[in-house]
């Protein structure tokens, strides 16, 4: 008997209806908010988790929304636990704002933090990264090809890569100023060491035999590099990539809070929380983290048209 | 026995060999300091000899009170002073421990934790579906702006000291550790599994005897690179809180002091602390899985 009603409530459309009623069901707690919710607040959001297993099991589909779906019934039900559990609570604004406010402050300040945005990502991020991973590329095809900085320089640049990047950002600042330059200096430094790294562990993953042939056509040195050498790189550097966006981010936002020219999501973040306006400071988060996704998903994207070939593609 | 004794001497004539451009590489580095360092500080040494108290150019670029790049000598002498009473509570040895004893804290955090979410994920299907993308996507959270969120709601339950900075360390630890426990558990040959259902071993036997040991190698790798990423954790922690150890109030202090020299030196300190670090968890590595490979 229980058996059964267990197999009816792990149906998706009935395990859909539980998921959905938890999470109207949290919502409508958070509105009056009574004292005495706070525990069934938690037994709602436990139930809604459980019945998302059943929503997100099943056979795997190639269908990307469909891959969506489940992180979407996961955060919705997290963010309406949150919203309760803060609301019952009565955790003041100053110390974690709900969700709720954290939403209305990134849509009502959407200009400011654009343009916030506009200074950390495109004028810090992506121009320190394309000088940066200019720099490594260079760097990777002169170990690749001279045997003597593959065994002289590559150790250095191992061991430079666990260098703690926030030690740098003051010096950054003290040496070339608060404008958005001293912050592009920073990422750039920051991601030739993992580029290097990673080009030239992919450079030289080309296949002996596939460099025979080349050298078969009278291609050597240098001249494989563009038919042969960098294309074998590929998924490498994608894996650079992601690591350089992530450092980059990382280290934009710790060079804004030494010194920027009053913009950027760093010195927002640090302006803010000084203020206690915790809501704006937490959609500055939020911007930095969508932001950060979406740069992730291009190069996902990227790599999945440029990497077909590769096995782990497959 | 004489062939495994013929290499024994072997190895270290190769490794002399084998280090050489690395010395090459680092001596070069190490006589090219005072050229860069000269270059670098040519403009403000220029107007410091206009304004007098140095004789010759060089000689005024290599004692700048903030230059950019300090001389080897200014350096050596910054590094002396920092290091002065040697086991002061101002000694950068002893925040560069400090700082280091609260990066250990956070990994110990972050493994904990990290071994619930990873077992879950790699036996649970729909969890790693539902929280995958929530991890992946918590990596790209500045964790600078909980700090001080952190501190407060921590102080508010009695919780201070190291505790939130470990927090905040093991925090951007906790990814790669999660990833690693999770593919670890799951890499387990499918034969292996096979032959303990014909002993009719438990799923705790099997889980602490068989898929822990074949996880632990990948742990322990992706141990290595959370450490990096938590000494990053445990600096920014410390610059975004209100403490007065550890090195990042030190690259505070003398970042508010204007002093450059003394950010150079601790900011080599902090890289010293990363290859120390790093060092520490590969000796853990050959003790706790002895039978992997040597690099």
């Amino acid at each position: 008997m229980v058996s059964q009603t267990l197999t009816l409530l792990r149906k998706p459309p009935l395990a859909f209806g539980i998921w959905l009623a938890c999470t109207a069901a949290l919502l409508a707690l958070s509105g009056p908010a009574p004292a005495w919710a706070g525990t069934p607040a938690l037994l709602l959001g436990l139930a809604g988790a459980l019945a998302i297993g059943p929503l997100a099991g099943g056979p795997t589909r190639r269908n990307p929304l469909a891959a969506l779906l489940p992180p979407f019934y996961s955060g919705v039900l997290a963010v309406a636990l949150i919203q309760a559990l803060l609301e019952i609570h009565r955790v003041p604004s100053g110390l974690i704002p709900t969700p709720l406010a954290m939403f209305q402050a990134a849509w009502a300040d959407r200009a400011l933090l654009l343009q916030d945005s506009w200074q950390t990502f495109v004028l810090e991020s992506l121009s320190g990264m394309a000088v940066g991973i200019a720099i490594g590329l260079a760097l990777a095809v002169l170990i690749v090809r001279v045997r003597f900085f593959e065994r002289g320089l590559l150790p250095y640049m191992v061991m430079l890569a666990s260098l703690p990047v926030p030690a740098m950002a003051p010096l950054a600042v003290a040496a070339a100023g608060t404008g958005w330059g001293s912050k592009a200096l920073l990422v750039a430094v920051v991601t030739i060491f993992p580029t290097v790294i990673n080009g030239v562990r992919g450079m030289q993953s080309a296949s002996p035999l596939s460099l025979d042939l080349l050298r078969s056509y009278g291609l050597e040195g240098l001249r494989t590099f563009a038919p042969l050498r960098l294309p074998a790189a590929l998924p490498f550097l994608f894996t650079a990539l992601k690591i350089d966006l992530t450092l980059a981010l990382i280290s934009a936002i710790v060079g804004e809070f030494f010194g920027s020219p009053g913009q950027g999501l760093g010195f927002r973040i640090k302006f803010e929380v000084s203020m206690f306006n915790m809501p704006l400071v937490w959609a500055a988060i939020l911007y930095t983290t969508v932001l950060g996704l979406a740069l992730y998903a291009l190069i996902v994207v990227l790599e999945r048209r440029l990497t077909f070939w590769h096995p782990s593609m497959r | 026995m004489s062939t495994a004794a013929g290499a024994g001497t072997a190895m270290p004539l190769k490794r002399l060999i084998g280090i050489w451009p690395v010395a090459a590489v680092g001596l070069a580095m190490l006589l090219l300091w005072p050229l860069i360092a000269f270059l670098v500080n040519l403009p403000a040494a220029r107007e410091a000899l206009a304004q007098g108290g140095c004789t010759g150019l060089y000689a005024c670029a290599s004692t700048l009170n903030s230059p950019i790049l300090p001389a080897p000598l200014q350096f050596l002498d910054g590094a002396a002073q920092m290091l002065n009473p040697l086991w002061g509570r101002s000694s950068l040895l002893f925040n560069a421990l400090y700082t280091g004893w609260e990066t250990l804290l956070g990994l110990l955090l972050a493994l904990f934790v990290s071994f619930f979410t990873g077992t879950l994920l790699a036996f649970s299907r729909p969890f790693e579906r539902a929280t995958l993308p929530w991890i992946v996507a918590s990596q790209n959270v500045p964790i600078i702006a909980l700090a001080p969120v952190l501190v407060v709601l921590l102080g508010r339950f009695g919780v201070q000291g190291l505790l939130p900075k470990a927090l905040i360390s093991g925090y951007i630890a906790f990814f790669a550790l999660t990833v690693g426990v999770a593919r670890g558990l799951a890499s387990l040959d499918p034969l292996r599994l096979d032959l303990m259902r014909s002993y009719c071993a438990s799923p705790w036997f099997v889980y602490w005897h068989v898929r822990l040991p074949v996880a632990l190698p990948l742990i322990m790798t992706n141990l290595k690179v959370a450490a990096a990423g938590a000494l990053v954790g445990a600096i920014v922690a410390e610059l975004s809180t209100v403490t007065f150890s550890g090195l990042g109030a030190m690259l505070l202090a003398r970042y508010y002091a204007g002093d450059i020299i003394g950010l150079w030196v601790v900011m080599a300190a902090s890289g010293l602390l990363g290859i120390a670090l790093y060092a520490l968890l590969s000796l853990l590595e050959r003790v706790v899985t002895p039978w992997s490979p040597r690099h």
